[in-house]
């Protein structure tokens, strides 16, 4: 009998998966263990296996579609095998109890999925737009709308129209310019996830960076001074990240208008302290969360961020693991970057970005020493506090890390 | 706050004011004669006021067909009445405009304003002068009747829509000369309360922005009420001194003898004596030239209304006012002129939104065009008003509503919904379910829908 391929739940939070890439399409050959689709669900990727040998019977989900997880994607069976009436019982029995899976069918087209199309369907578009943009598959999703509210007129998809026939009678130059040799790759899958991301980060809140270096020329000695000890008794290496991470959880509890988020036009002040750091993985960025931080102390925060980090370098980090962060922590150093400007995480308030430590020389007193100073960028929303709190924050994290001894406190 | 000034007390000028006032800014209006402009003192309302006063006579006379018996041969009109009534509304309406005024903080100044900078105004009343300045400027100064250049008005014989409707009696014999809008209004009004009335118009059929079937059911109606219609006639010379005109008509000389002569060919802006030309305002005898936020090539001045030319409707007047005034404070807005209606208050009225039957044939080649008359609408029976019908005009690729045309009784009312269906962008699979209350006109509407999709059920 045919094996059903399902849309797995990668975290008790996830409510939507995405097939980014079809490896396979219907008729090929595979062998259990093939990879046969790469699935993305927010921040995560990963790849879809081949449940036994067969061929692709069906693919019942289209690239870019989303769908709930439990949804059958696909089928592989034997080469010659009819899905049956079964099947598709199978499949309804299967699939969540939600309108958005019960119109996933054998019968339905697959990019007619029910969450696609609602989507869509919320769209303030006019129905004579709405036609025309259908006739001329024109994604409405791309169309901006300049009629009340942003609904999407004739005339918008009109110039969408007009637009693509200058395109068409008008080929940019370098097309057909042999002299300019480019590759064009399609924004899908992690990258769409964190390139939409970003750019409503950017557009819908109000972004200032203000800049600070502290001089952890103490922490470096007494991160040295421990290493061994937790080594040996925690099996836990602490590096500098594990104490920036550990100033800022103890800075947000003292400074709570940072540790928010700015939602529907309300500030949310949380007393917990969930700490998202970001790590930089092959083909893209994810942000575990390291949840109730606040109750952790320095050794237990930086096993747990050992652990994240762990798990999302293999792919392994659950939806879960990467929601509900009150602060996120971006260290560019590693690259050897001094300050930059991090983008917020939303609806987060702040995130923290930090660069690469370089060792000046400075007076302490009237004597010249050679210290070591950590660049630090902070990047917060203006809407929900001003420069000079901001600031505040910013300052008390330098203590922090200028007194290390607090941090173990 | 900062200051903003208003030339001109019209639907646009008045509207921008209190738009601009709104958004906090400090408005002085300048008008030199009565808030309300012509629409309010000269137009729209008083020749509604008019009309009703007609129509009131003529549904008396028809009192017979209702079962209620009248000595009719007492039923005569009592034009200082009819006059009374309209004045009355006319101050009701114009005290109204100043309340919102006082109610909004705007200043209102009398007088005759014009430019001395950009920045600067010099407001003429009488033999005083006094100089206003401002950040910024809506002028909303309007129109004014067009004239012949060989018959000016001189108010006795010759007249203008203004004076035409403040006559001292019920004309024996009106000629007007134009069968627009205007004349049409005033050949419905005057041909009603007994006067004998000629239609002497240049194009080939009256209202010549209507497609010429709507056209035709005004004129069969005017004629039954006797009034002499002359098409593709022109006008060669007028004689005040005997009161009587010559025009041409399929190449035969008229001579007609009126006790007045209506010249409604048509409304011109008023861009004379603004100090255009001072401050560097582009125009032409067209208008002021604006762009879609109604601002002009100087970018603190704006102007609206009939002064730019354009639709001179009484509604785009407001559109235009609210969207000069909020682009002047700052929001970013534009003109939409996607679903202007177009309404005549004639009888039977005539309404029309988007697209002729005419316009869309040579627009989109076939097209869809679905009729019902009100010969068979129950409601239009039981008035005893059977006249007229809606046409429906629809694009045949998408099925959009293109155009709506309605001749008949409550026509002026009807089209909001016409107006409704192309604002929207509505397609007739949108409308096919939609329920019309029974009995009303409004059956008329979607029957005329069903039928440009070939399933109507009453015809």
């Amino acid at each position: 009998m045919a094996a059903e391929v399902v849309m797995p739940k990668l975290g008790m939070a996830m409510k939507e998966g995405t097939v980014s890439t079809w490896n396979k399409k219907v008729g090929d050959s595979v062998s259990k263990g093939d990879m046969i689709a790469s699935i993305n669900s927010e921040k995560i990727e990963m790849e879809i296996e081949a449940p036994q040998d067969g061929v692709i019977l069906d693919i019942l989900v289209q690239e870019d579609v989303g769908v709930p997880p439990g949804t059958i994607i696909c089928y592989v069976g034997n080469p010659n095998e009819q899905l049956t009436e079964q099947n598709r019982s199978a499949n309804e029995l299967q699939a969540p109890k939600n309108e958005v899976a019960a119109t996933i069918s054998l019968e339905e087209p697959p990019a007619n999925a029910a969450s696609s199309k609602k989507s869509k369907e919320t769209v303030r578009i006019s129905p004579i737009a709405r036609k025309i943009a259908e006739s001329e598959n024109i994604d409405i999703e791309t169309i901006k709308g300049t009629g009340p509210k942003g609904r999407i007129t004739k005339a918008d998809v009109e110039k969408v129209l007009a637009e693509r026939a200058a395109e068409a009678s008008h080929p940019p130059a370098e097309r057909d310019n042999p002299a300019i040799n480019k590759e064009t790759l399609p924004v899908a899958g992690m990258r769409k996830v964190i390139a939409s991301r970003m750019h409503n980060s950017l557009l819908n809140s109000a972004q200032l960076t203000i800049n600070m270096r502290a001089d952890v020329t103490d922490l470096l000695s007494l991160q040295q001074e421990i290493k061994e000890v937790t080594q040996q008794r925690h099996k836990v290496k602490i590096s500098l990240t594990d104490f920036i991470a550990r100033a800022c959880v103890l800075s947000l509890q003292e400074h709570k208008q940072m540790n928010s988020a700015y939602i529907d036009n309300e500030i949310h002040l949380y007393n917990h302290v969930h700490l998202g750091m970001a790590v930089a993985l092959e083909n893209g960025l994810v942000v575990p969360v390291m949840q109730h931080a606040e109750k952790m102390s320095l050794v237990e925060l930086a096993a747990e961020i050992k652990t994240r980090a762990g798990d999302a370098r293999q792919g392994q980090l659950s939806t879960d693991r990467m929601q509900g962060s009150t602060f996120t922590i971006t260290n560019l150093g590693t690259y050897g970057v001094e300050y930059f400007t991090p983008v917020l995480n939303p609806p987060e308030t702040g995130i923290l970005g930090v660069g690469a430590t370089e060792d000046v020389p400075m007076y302490q007193g009237d004597e010249l020493q050679r210290r070591s100073l950590l660049p630090l960028s902070l990047t917060f929303d203006h809407r929900v506090l001003d420069g000079a709190p901001a600031a505040n924050f910013l300052g008390t994290i330098k203590q922090y890390l200028e007194q290390p001894i607090l941090l173990l406190l | 706050m900062k200051p903003l000034v208003v030339i001109g007390g019209g639907p646009a000028g008045y509207v921008a004011a209190i738009t601009a006032a709104r958004q906090g800014k400090q408005v002085t209006l300048i008008e030199q004669k009565d808030l309300g402009g012509t629409c309010l003192n000269e137009g729209c309302m008083p020749t509604k006021s008019l009309l009703a006063s007609a129509e009131a006579y003529e549904k008396i006379k028809q009192a017979e067909q209702f079962g209620i018996t009248l000595p009719l041969e007492q039923v005569k009109i009592n034009w200082d009445g009819v006059q009374h009534h309209k004045t009355a509304i006319v101050k009701k309406l114009v005290q109204g405009i100043g309340y919102l005024m006082r109610k909004n903080s705007i200043k209102v100044m009398k007088g005759e304003a014009s430019f001395l900078t950009n920045h600067r105004l010099a407001v003429r009343n009488e033999n005083q002068v006094e100089e206003v300045e401002a950040e910024q400027f809506i002028i909303a100064a309007g129109s004014e009747p067009a004239s012949l250049p060989f018959a000016p008005f001189d108010g006795k014989w010759i007249i203008h829509s203004g004076q035409a409707m403040s006559l001292p009696a019920i004309p024996s014999s009106l000629l007007i000369v134009g069968g627009g809008v205007i004349g049409c209004e005033f050949a419905s009004i005057y041909s009603q309360m007994g006067a004998k009335v000629t239609i002497v118009e240049a194009a080939d059929q009256l209202l010549p922005g209507e497609d010429a079937d709507i056209a035709f059911t005004l004129q069969e109606e005017l004629e039954k009420k006797g009034v002499a219609i002359y098409t593709s006639a022109l006008l060669t010379e007028m004689q005040p001194e005997n009161k009587k005109a010559l025009f041409k008509h399929k190449e035969e000389l008229h001579e007609l003898q009126a006790e007045y002569a209506l010249i409604s060919i048509g409304r011109k802006p008023r861009v004379l004596g603004l100090g255009l030309e001072q401050v560097g305002v582009h125009f032409s005898k067209q208008g002021i030239d604006v762009n879609e936020h109604m601002q002009t090539n100087v970018p603190n001045i704006y102007a609206c209304g009939d002064v730019v030319g354009g639709i001179q409707l009484a509604h785009v007047a407001f559109h235009e006012g609210t969207v000069a005034a909020l682009h002047a404070c700052g929001k970013d807005k534009s003109v939409n002129y996607r679903a202007v209606p177009r309404c005549i208050y004639t009888h039977p009225e005539i309404a029309s939104v988007g697209m002729t039957e005419k316009q869309a044939r040579s627009e989109y080649g076939d097209i869809r065009v679905g009729e019902f008359s009100f010969t068979a609408n129950g409601k239009a029976m039981i008035a005893n008003n059977p006249v007229g019908k809606v046409k429906v005009i629809v694009e045949p690729q998408f099925n959009e509503i293109i155009g709506l045309s309605i001749v008949g009784a409550h026509a002026t009312e009807l089209i909001g919904q016409g107006t409704i269906m192309l604002h929207g962008e509505l397609t007739t699979d949108v409308m096919e379910d939609f329920i019309a209350a029974h009995p009303t006109l409004s059956e008329a509407i979607h029957e005329a829908l069903l039928q440009s999709t070939g399933q109507a059920v009453h015809s």
